[in-house]
């Protein structure tokens, strides 16, 4: 039990003395004056006054009377709440439901959304792309255009630049082992532009102008400090040791602090710990064009007076005569102007910004009707206890008493259920887990963090309010005389209260409803995703993703040294029907080529072509029989392409529709010749694909281009882009695809040890992945929608319950005079089924509006869908009607002898 | 409630002008209680009668707001009282007191003295 700190009780006892000696002092006083003790006594107690009273009133005056109070209050609340558990764990448990859905939510989107790029000043970060004239392409730029923006533009205080390959993993050697990270090249400027500076030694020294890193420096890196902890067991003394990156010896020149990684995270699509290697100038970089000079990301930091907008109508006015240095005229047009975004905009893409807000949205929708429920639920138990609180007015406690009392207990009611809600805060991100790991590209384990707590500690004291407050103010306010006079249970409270109680139970079915259709439409999108023909086959694949260790086998052909012989040994696992190689399945997220053309002049088809980006994938032979797509036209590769064979690449349709513009016969491309597989040797198109999903189940068909892996020599001009940096092997089996995993693994172990850590996942899972976002949407509305609808069924029967009970006499006397017991369920169904009726109506006019929210992730259904519309009220209508029938059998059934009686 | 006869010719306290005479009284040196209702009583020749009701919770008032500090003592009677001493916050705040109580008096007997004027 909660006691008072010793110092109060002592101060109580000193002003009882202080009074004593008073007393005393004014007695002693008397009788020297010549009156008798007896006379003294009385004279001195009746001068003093009312001893309780003066001591009441001065404690009053003590910082610890109020907290007395307040305590005394907990007190009795905790005696209250263990008297009637069976009301408290409800309560608690509808809380900590709406509680949890709500803090759950809003630490993911307070980690995707709010949480600001960690670099100092970050709105002011800017990244620069190029584009060719009113286009809304963002390129890449060669060094010689950056030096101009960093010498021309006044808007900008620092260009810096980077270069990242983030899906490509990088071997960092150790002691024992190599270690896979991710790198990214940067500019010597850059993290000083961050406002980020080395925890352990220094950053990259810079050249004289330019902001590239000094040729002193070229063999030098910087380390994050998970790769410093993680391989070097946070060795103080790594600054200056040679380590082997990829094979190359360079020196380590300082380690970054915790926690900084860049790109920032959502862009790091590897999750890998970060090495970064220094740019330093080539005479390539002196070069212009996009064949000849390296490029690179720019990243560059306003000036404080400057804007967006006028920091991009500056650049646009110098970038002609940046352009105009280019010799070709196609360079010259593609950096024909400039595109400024922030930085801090980039992360999210727009469609995930809107599921998470949208599920945020519910889970504070969820939250409302928990509270609309525990309201309903305190007005009744105030009912009840209106005896009590009037005795409690008659002995002396006043108004504001009462109402802080019942306060008192519904803050200790939420206290319990913010605490349990905490624990369903960490279910829910469980479920989380895998989506933000496919969606956001995060990586760590999400914790309830101090802004979470901050948001628990306001849900629940607007959550105290919203449910006791009214029902505390309705008891304060109650006079007391009629409550204690009456000698019989409390009867009708009152037409307002029930009033009151009817529209929570209204507010509730129609909050539910809406998360219901929302639910419904989801489902809708997840059926119709599922069921979309995809152009191949998915099921019985297994799918192992490698990181490939290129650098060991610089100078050799990869193809021919290690995937060729290891796609045989795969071949001859048991119930592998077949197996090929390609550099990235449909529908995968990890990699991803374009191919651009560059052709010249300025024809019709020249401009379109220009325009088309192609999807590239190197593939073997096998991948027909193991996809089982079709060929629209012509054939696909067979075992007889070798690379002493005539080159040939495979094209799709929607190819051959953005090449020739449209309806032409998809035919005609076969045998031109489009690209080179290496110097002098063309290839020719020998066939056209079906239309099939690469990216997004959602997205229709986009244009393809497949080359033959094993035509690809380390001559190729596609080796170093492909081979080296990801390959996949996707197995056709006629088990279950899961129960390979271990065998396929031991395999790739053996052939190399750095493919241990290979991933390896089913397509069909690749392929519910590539509608995360709409899944993960689905399944948390899901279980609020489903929370929500139990809510309200509960309170549905809460209410009707509670008025059969009321009108147990009326039901008896009814029956005895006649009534059958259809009559008397009918009152009670009647009152349910307008509360639920006018519930719908307000519900579908919610929905109607707030669906539109979910427009970006629907497929194959409209937002204000009928048909999801009219079952989710099918839905709520029946289960109201279940909920309701209980009290009304309860009422047809009552004895009319015993309920008369009961007086 | 009939008031007893003794308190007939005494007069009540204006609001807030309690403070002020405890802290004048303190000056005086420390006291206690019932040391400071006597000495009121005395110096306002029986007039003032401060009720205890009052008194302890305005010393307790004093006391927190740091204008009065108090110790246990032994009194003249051999009796343990609580004595009350004046701070340096509580002779600033005294001397405040004072000389707006003056500033009102002035004020109230100018308008006061005017009315009686104009009647004449």
């Amino acid at each position: 039990m909660i006691r008072l700190p010793k110092r109060f009780e002592r101060r109580k006892d000193e002003l009882d003395e202080e009074i004593r000696a008073h007393i005393a002092m004014d007695i002693a006083n008397r009788m020297e004056r010549g009156a008798t003790r007896e006379e003294a006594e009385a004279e001195a107690r009746r001068e003093f006054g009312n001893v309780a009273l003066v001591r009441d009133v001065t404690q009053g005056i003590w910082r610890w009377r109020r907290l007395e109070r307040l305590i005394s209050h907990l007190r009795y609340a905790l005696r209250v709440l263990r008297r009637s558990p069976g009301f408290s764990v409800t309560v608690i448990a509808t809380l900590a439901v709406g509680v949890g859905a709500a803090c759950a939510m809003f630490t993911v989107v307070d980690r995707v959304l709010l949480r600001a790029v960690p670099f100092v000043d970050a709105n002011r970060l800017v990244e620069i792309g190029e584009s060719p004239k009113g286009g809304a392409a963002f390129r890449e730029s060669p060094f010689l255009d950056i030096q101009q923006w960093q010498q021309r533009s006044q808007a900008l205080e620092e260009v810096a630049f980077f270069g990242s390959n983030s899906s490509k993993v990088w071997f960092l050697g150790g002691n024992d082992n190599a270690m896979h990270v991710s790198s990214a090249s940067v500019s010597a400027n850059l993290f000083p532009m961050l406002g980020i500076h080395p925890a352990l030694g220094r950053g990259f020294a810079a050249n004289d102008s330019g902001g590239s890193v000094a040729p002193g420096d070229a063999h030098a890196i910087l380390l994050s400090n998970a790769a410093w902890r993680t391989q070097y067991g946070a060795d103080a003394a790594i600054v200056g040791k040679t380590v082997e990156l990829n094979g190359e010896r360079d020196t380590v020149i300082g380690v970054m602090p915790a926690g900084f990684t860049f790109p920032y995270q959502g862009m790091n699509a590897t999750g890998l710990p970060v090495v970064w290697q220094p740019i330093v100038l080539t005479p390539a970089d002196a070069m212009r064009g996009h064949h000849q000079a390296p490029t690179y990301q720019c990243l560059a930091r306003l000036r404080v007076d400057a804007t967006l907008a006028s920091a991009m109508a500056q650049m646009n006015a110098i970038q002609p005569s940046v352009s105009a240095t280019y010799t070709e005229v196609q360079d010259r047009d593609n950096a024909a102007s400039v595109n400024l975004r922030r930085y801090t905009d980039a992360p999210v893409k727009e469609n995930l910004r809107m599921t998470l807000v949208a599920l945020l949205a519910a889970s504070g929708l969820l939250w409302l009707i928990a509270c609309l429920n525990v309201t309903s639920l305190m007005l009744a138990r105030a009912t009840s206890r209106q005896r009590e609180i009037a005795v409690r007015g008659a002995l002396g406690a006043s108004r504001w008493e009462i109402a802080e009392q019942l306060l008192m207990e519904g803050l200790l009611l939420s206290i319990c259920a913010a605490a349990g809600g905490v624990g369903l805060v960490a279910a829910v991100l469980k479920i989380f887990q895998h989506g933000l790991e496919t969606q956001f590209h995060l990586h760590e384990s999400l914790t309830p963090n101090l802004a979470m707590v901050g948001v628990l500690l306001l849900l629940t004291a607007v959550g105290t309010l919203l449910t006791s407050a009214w029902p505390a103010l309705g008891a304060a306010r109650a006079s007391i005389e009629p409550a204690l006079r009456q000698n019989a249970p409390q009867q009708g409270t009152g037409r307002a209260h029930r009033r009151m109680r009817s529209a929570l139970v209204v507010g509730q079915i129609a909050l539910s409803l809406t998360l219901l259709v929302g639910c419904g439409l989801l489902l809708r999108t997840i059926y119709a995703l599922r069921h979309v023909a995809l152009g191949f086959r998915t099921e019985h694949i297994l799918v192992a993703n490698m990181t490939i260790p290129s650098y060991k086998f610089a100078g050799r052909d990869m193809t021919t040294a290690l995937y060729q012989p290891l796609v045989e040994r795969v071949k001859r696992l048991p119930g592998v029907e077949s197996a090929t190689l390609l550099t990235e399945v449909p529908l995968g997220k990890t990699f991803q080529m374009i191919f651009t053309f560059d052709a010249s002049g300025n024809s019709a088809s020249a401009i379109r072509q220009r325009a088309l980006e192609a999807q590239f994938r190197a593939v073997g032979p096998e991948m027909q029989s193991v996809f089982g797509f079709q060929m629209l036209r012509g054939r696909f590769f067979t075992p007889q392409d070798t690379p002493a064979s005539q080159a040939v690449i495979v094209v799709n349709r929607a190819f051959v529709r953005a090449y020739y513009g449209d309806d032409s016969d998809p035919g005609k491309i076969i045998g031109q010749s489009l690209i080179g597989y290496g110097k002098g040797r063309r290839s020719v198109v020998v066939g056209v694909l079906a239309d099939e999903r690469q990216v997004n189940v959602a997205d229709p068909s986009q244009p393809e281009m497949e080359v033959c892996l094993p035509q690809i020599t380390p001559t190729s001009m596609f080796y170093n882009a492909a081979e080296g940096r990801a390959m996949d092997i996707a197995v056709r089996t006629n088990r279950s695809p899961a129960s390979m995993i271990p065998e396929l693994r031991d395999i790739l172990r053996s052939a190399s040890p750095d493919l241990a850590s290979s991933t390896y996942n089913t397509m069909d899972r690749i392929v519910e992945d590539s509608f995360g976002s709409q899944n993960l949407a689905a399944t948390l509305l899901e279980i609020f929608g489903g929370s929500a609808l139990l809510l309200s069924l509960s309170g549905i029967y809460g209410l009707l319950a509670y008025l059969v009970a009321q009108r147990r006499r009326e039901m008896g006397l009814r029956i005895a005079l006649g009534a059958q017991q259809w009559n008397v369920m009918s009152l009670v169904l009647k009152q349910a089924t307008w509360m639920l009726m006018v519930g719908l109506c307000a519900g579908l006019a919610i929905a109607y509006l707030a669906t539109a929210a979910l427009r970006t992730l629907l497929y194959g259904v409209k937002a204000n869908d009928p048909w999801s519309m009219s079952v989710a009220a099918l839905v709520m209508f029946l289960g109201s009607l279940v909920a309701a029938l209980v009290p009304a059998r309860r009422a047809a059934r009552v004895d009319p002898i015993e309920a008369l009686r009961a007086e | 409630m009939t008031k007893a006869p003794s308190y007939r010719n005494r007069i009540e306290l204006l609001q807030g002008t309690l403070d002020m005479l405890i802290l004048h009284t303190l000056k005086w040196g420390p006291a206690h209680g019932y040391g400071i209702v006597q000495a009121l009583r005395t110096r306002s020749g029986d007039v003032l009668q401060v009720e205890t009701g009052s008194l302890y919770p305005a010393l307790h008032r004093l006391e927190r707001q740091g204008w009065a500090r108090s110790e246990w003592n032994q009194s003249e009677g051999n009796q343990r009282a609580r004595y009350y001493r004046i701070t340096a916050a509580g002779k600033k705040q005294l001397a405040a007191d004072v000389s707006r109580w003056e500033q009102m008096v002035d004020v109230m007997g100018g308008i006061l003295n005017e009315a009686d004027g104009g009647a004449a």
